[in-house]
């Protein structure tokens, strides 16, 4: 059994589900275009994560297991519906720009693999701290893609110019090819700092 | 048996619990929701018309229409919260229009268009290519008005929904006659007409042939629009406006571009 210390910290840098297990890969792709929008979609998954994995964890015992699945979209599809409703009401912009992809944390396999893999089998406590490890790693590495993707596609950091004038954004990197690039980069470089330093 | 009843008690229960939970905060967002839409609808409204002071609401075929008034209470324009079919289903817009029958502004208010593609029609690129406008203008996607390309059917689907917006303004809000309404069929003298109008993606031609007052005949000559779909309105169009010997009809659903096309033939044909 693994302490509380390492059950948080494994998501954050050696099961970091973007950087590691490259999980959730698809709105990691879309939404990283600034680092607001990956900040944004990173806390709303995280959320989820957290409520999801508490409920199911709640009611491990309870469930069949022949029916888990479908009693785990239904309880993630209503945490997410519920993102949904609250950001549209109160951050009207954040909804916009995140759009379809709301919705889509319903099938973000982030969630679904840590109720499946963790939170069926574990207690509520040892949810809750895999929930934050977990989604806290993701927003820190969606918000980091973000923020290297503004800089150098917009000259900006949440919105703020740094750059200045003279800076000629790289536009390519606030496109879809950016994505993959910065994503690319970012793997290549973490795995060498994993190489680099043993952790393995 | 007890095991197939347990599995779908719990689901019964888990949905019922998450389907509360969400009515539940459903309410409580649903009215700030649609409080901030408003607010955004009549900023826009006084965005178009920075001399407005009132407003009346009127409903017209499930849309609203508010006619703007200024503070001496003439009537300045129109503006409508109003709906196209676009690529990736349903556009609501409002659209603007002056008492003189221009196209003032048009917002997009939400959209499932492709980000990056689709979504031009919310950018000057595309609206400044209706703005300015006149209901007496031709709009037709792809004739009158370019269509962006490589985003078609978004564009395409706007300045149709537009056509048929002015329409709808000119008729019960500016006093003005749509022409379609305005082909006496009595006044035609008997013969055989021809014309051409655009379908959904190719021209149509028809021939008609007028006889004591009647169209007697209606044929589509040519037309090049998708096979098995344009079928319906190909085969169902002519009978329509034979049986009820006006341009006033309805289109046949799943084919209502072609449809329209051939109505606009026999219109360009009888004008």
């Amino acid at each position: 059994m693994s302490t509380i210390a390492q059950e948080f910290s494994k998501g954050l840098l050696k099961e970091n589900p973007t950087f590691r297990l490259l999980l959730g890969m698809c709105p990691t792709l879309a939404v990283s275009i600034s680092a607001i929008n990956g900040l944004g979609m990173g806390v709303s998954a995280l959320f989820v994560l957290l409520c999801s994995n508490i409920v199911i964890a709640a009611l491990r015992n309870l469930i069949p297991s022949k029916v888990r699945i479908p009693a785990y979209i239904l309880i993630i599809a209503t945490f997410v519906t519920i993102v949904d409703m609250v950001l549209n009401a109160f951050t009207p912009d954040l909804h916009k720009a995140l759009g379809i992809f709301i919705p889509l944390i319903v099938v973000n396999c982030i969630i679904l693999g840590r109720a499946e893999a963790f939170a069926r089998k574990n207690n509520i406590v040892r949810s809750i701290i895999d929930a934050l490890g977990m989604g806290i790693g993701f927003t820190l590495a969606l918000t980091i893609l973000g923020i290297i993707r503004e800089l150098f596609g917009k000259g900006s950091i949440f919105g703020f110019g740094v750059m200045g004038t003279a800076f000629e954004p790289m536009g390519i990197l606030a496109t879809a090819p950016g994505a993959f690039i910065t994503l690319g980069i970012m793997l290549g470089f973490v795995n060498f700092m994993f190489k680099r330093l043993r952790i393995e | 048996m007890r095991d197939a009843l347990r599995m779908a008690l719990t689901l019964l229960i888990i949905g019922a619990i998450c389907g509360g939970l969400l009515s539940v905060v459903n309410g409580i967002t649903a009215p700030m929701i649609a409080d901030r839409e408003n607010q955004q609808f009549l900023q826009a409204l006084e965005g178009f018309f920075p001399d407005v002071v009132k407003f009346e609401v009127q409903e017209i075929n499930g849309e609203e229409f508010y006619s703007c008034y200024d503070a001496a209470g003439k009537f300045i324009g129109v503006v409508g919260k109003v709906k196209a079919s676009g690529y990736g289903g349903e556009i609501s817009y409002d659209l603007a229009v002056s008492d003189a029958g221009d196209i003032i502004g048009i917002r997009i208010s939400s959209h499932g268009e492709t980000p990056g593609i689709g979504d031009v029609i919310t950018k000057p690129a595309f609206q400044d290519r209706v703005i300015g406008l006149n209901f007496a203008d031709p709009i037709s996607a792809g004739v009158d008005v370019d269509t962006v390309s490589g985003a078609t059917v978004s564009s395409s689907g706007m300045i149709n929904s537009i056509r048929r917006v002015m329409n709808v303004v000119g008729e019960n809000f500016l006093g003005m006659e749509v022409e379609k309404a305005a082909i006496d069929l009595t006044k035609i003298a008997d013969g055989t007409y021809t014309g051409t109008a655009r379908g959904f993606k190719s021209d149509v031609t028809v021939e008609v042939v007028v006889s004591g007052g009647k169209i007697t005949s209606l044929e589509i000559v040519s037309h090049d629009d998708t096979p098995g779909i344009s079928d319906n309105a190909v085969k169902g169009m002519p009978q329509r406006i034979i049986d009820a010997q006006s341009l006033e009809v309805d289109v046949v659903s799943g084919a209502s571009m072609t449809s329209q096309g051939i109505i606009n033939a026999v219109f360009n044909a009888l004008k």
